[in-house]
């Protein structure tokens, strides 16, 4: 069951960079003319979330998302990416612990259907790797996020692929008795892959 | 007592190995009983992640104990038991070692179809046996229970049996497993 948060944090986790400094409004860094558009291809991908359930590492994943990538490979900081992650199609393989991650405690599909991460540029991170600079919308709550890239040429496009962790509880994923940490951990990996077209 | 067992008694291993597995077995009846009144939340994923973390101990311990008989004698039962009390212990001896493995396994099987992995007292975590399977999930959750009605019956057959040796029969087939008892 611990899953369930986990779910929700997934949803963050196309965003998935680390840095989490609480910022309370939410940006509204839609791609602006940052170079050449790119859009999910339609094999899609995979939205990924790892969490910590009794101790025991368990995946799930959101089944529905879109990418759109503003990236040009001569300046890549002009980068821009958005991800909609539709909340309602997570996916733990228990279809009663799905149930329960979309309840009012957990993600609150019903009151908030979508997450978003959104940036407007990218950066060089301490490692030299490509970096989102960008604010991840969870369950009504945005902050934040760095979202470590990689962006490599394939023959159809662009794959884009990121890894990132975030707390589920900042996002307020976990009300009443789902605030502890015990049984689910607050931490949650987020793996995100996805393969992208040349918009038309 | 020795540490090994000799063809007169169980050793001082057997005999942790068998009441230590009978106290975890009474422990999982009280821990899955409990976490079948909790609502779904967290109180519930802590309880059966007790539940699972204690199976597999079950688990590790039957394989010790398996490993253990076969490099050890056995006690001769054949001068204290009719041919058909024999017969019985037999039957009900190989019943117990193969539920005290195939319990904790439909249990471990039934965790890895649901995708619910089983960790070891979040020491570290098992290897998921199968990948996630509704169905063959389903199939496991019924399995586990009917083995664990199984258990219970054969268990208690087996402790009438010891008792019966002990009260009725008055021998040492009873003692010759107990803690700290010498056989006379």
């Amino acid at each position: 069951m611990t899953n369930y948060l986990a779910a929700m944090v997934a949803a963050a986790a196309l965003f998935a960079g680390a840095s989490q400094a609480a910022t309370p409004a939410a940006g509204n860094p839609a791609a602006g003319n940052n170079g050449p558009r790119w859009v999910q291809a339609p094999a899609g991908g995979s939205l990924d979330f790892v969490f910590d359930q009794a101790g025991a590492a368990s995946k799930g994943s959101f089944k529905q998302f879109t990418t759109e990538l503003g990236y040009d490979e001569k300046s890549p900081a002009t980068g821009s990416l958005s991800v909609k992650v539709q909340i309602g199609t997570v996916d733990t393989q228990d279809q009663e612990r799905n149930e329960m991650l979309l309840g009012a405690d957990l993600f609150d599909a019903q009151k908030f259907p979508t997450a978003q991460y959104s940036a407007s540029s990218f950066s060089r991170s301490a490692s030299g790797g490509l970096e989102a600079v960008g604010k991840l919308t969870l369950r009504g709550v945005t902050r934040d996020l760095r979202l470590p890239l990689k962006i490599t040429r394939t023959a159809a496009g662009l794959e884009l692929s990121g890894e990132a962790a975030i707390k589920r509880l900042d996002y307020g994923v976990g009300q009443g008795d789902w605030k502890t940490t015990e049984g689910v951990g607050d931490e949650v990996k987020i793996q995100y892959k996805v393969a992208l077209v040349k918009a038309k | 007592m020795t540490f090994r067992n000799t063809t007169r008694s169980w050793g001082a291993l057997t005999k942790a190995l068998h009441w230590i597995i009978v106290i975890l077995i009474i422990v999982q009846f009280f821990i899955a009983s409990r976490a079948h009144d909790l609502p779904r939340g967290p109180a519930l994923i802590e309880a059966w992640g007790w539940h699972k973390s204690v199976g597999m101990t079950i688990f590790m311990l039957a394989i010790i104990r398996l490993v253990w008989r076969w490099m050890n004698p056995v006690p001769d039962l054949t001068a204290e038991t009719r041919a058909w009390e024999h017969t019985l212990a037999k039957i009900s001896h190989v019943l117990l070692y193969a539920l005290i493995f195939a319990v904790p396994l439909t249990g471990w099987l039934m965790s890895s179809a649901k995708n619910f992995p089983v960790s070891w007292f979040s020491l570290f975590q098992w290897p998921d046996l199968i990948a996630p399977d509704r169905a063959l999930s389903e199939s496991m959750e019924s399995a586990h229970k009917i083995l664990v009605k199984v258990l219970v019956g054969v268990a208690l057959l087996h402790a009438a049996g010891a008792l019966k040796h002990h009260f009725i029969d008055k021998n040492n087939v009873l003692r010759r497993m107990l803690p700290f008892s010498r056989i006379k």
